[in-house]
């Protein structure tokens, strides 16, 4: 099974934690400092958990996430706000089924693991079987 | 005359976790639940083995053409709306996205129509936006049934709620851990039926 997670933080400090938070339990962490090196990482193939930031100079996570899914780049991808936002932006149009969790900096370790270890069984579990559905 | 529930569930952003903490805690009950979900395709079976894995009552990924049967709950699957005919049987229908998103929670809830024979019950769960606050206006005062919202303290996102909230037209604003109960409360739960018993524990038994 591939444990694969990408850090989207224009911050080094926790682009670093998140590493050494997950890289010990066998994750690949692929770190990304802005939005367009999220696309960029997504477009060489990148798939698994991406856990992204709000707050980021040029794109924010949300402008990323739109990009994203305009590029059609979601598929295989489970996205989580990583953020020190404590309410998300009132704007209803970032509104998206693509973002299923919202994790709070500062996160603990085991959660972040625990929350990181089931998106990646979710997405193994995906290419087993296909997603039943219409 | 005979008097059915119908439970409609809606949760966004954090849904997962918290349909699963609600639904442990929730009795085998004389009611079809419906959930929506906001989610992507491709997680679809691995949320509803999630959120199914210490319920004690079946979880089924919702099929167009269903007909609700009590002591199941029914999962609304990405890309479609999830739509009730004659409060009864489930159609799945394209469409253009309502409050962004699609299934949406509205959609599903303004799809009940008002009947002497069911007891109708709306809860939005933590999420983004402000999906599923027209339905439960919708079921408040079209269908006079009770509402319910999951209270700021306990939501990973209290967008959605809060916007139920500010209708007017929430009944309960509580906390996740006492949703479950108040759920089986209005239900008159003592009293989940032998049909409804088999039902869920047949379905169990083929998952």
């Amino acid at each position: 099974m591939e444990r694969k997670v990408m850090i989207v933080d224009d911050e080094p400090d926790i682009r670093e934690v998140v590493k050494v938070v997950l890289e010990p339990f066998g994750f690949e962490v692929v770190t990304a400092e802005n939005g367009d090196r999220c696309i960029e990482e997504l477009q060489r193939g990148f798939r698994g958990v991406i856990l992204m930031d709000i707050m980021m100079p040029g794109m924010n996570g949300w402008e990323t996430i739109r990009k994203i899914e305009s590029n059609g780049l979601t598929d295989g991808n489970i996205i989580s706000m990583l953020t020190a936002k404590e309410d998300p932006d009132t704007d209803l149009s970032q509104m998206t089924e693509t973002v299923l969790n919202y994790i709070r900096k500062p996160f603990k370790a085991e959660y972040l693991v625990s929350t990181v270890e089931k998106y990646c069984a979710w997405l193994d579990q995906n290419q087993k079987a296909p997603a039943v559905g219409n | 005359m005979r008097i059915r529930n119908v439970i409609v569930i809606g949760a966004s952003t954090g849904g997962p976790e918290t349909l699963r903490k609600l639904l442990t805690k929730l009795p085998v009950l004389d009611a079809s639940i419906l959930i929506v979900q906001h989610m992507p395709i491709y997680v679809n079976e691995s949320v509803r083995k999630e959120i199914v894995s210490e319920s004690s009552m079946e979880i089924r990924l919702a099929k167009d053409g269903d007909r609700l049967q009590n002591g199941l709950i029914y999962l609304a699957p990405s890309l479609v709306h999830m739509e009730l005919v004659n409060n009864l049987e489930i159609k799945l229908a394209k469409g253009e996205k309502v409050n962004f998103v699609r299934p949406a929670i509205d959609v599903t809830m303004k799809s009940l129509k008002p009947s002497p024979s069911i007891n109708f019950i709306g809860v939005v769960l933590t999420g983004m936006g402000e999906d599923g606050a027209r339905g439960i206006s919708h079921i408040k005062k079209e269908l006079r049934g009770k509402t319910i919202a999951q209270d700021q303290s306990t939501c990973v996102i209290y967008g959605m709620p809060k916007a139920a909230e500010e209708t007017g037209d929430v009944d309960f604003v509580l906390p996740l851990e006492k949703i479950p109960m108040k759920i089986a409360e209005l239900v008159g739960s003592a009293g989940a039926s032998e049909n409804t018993l088999r039902n869920s524990m047949t379905a169990a038994r083929k998952n």
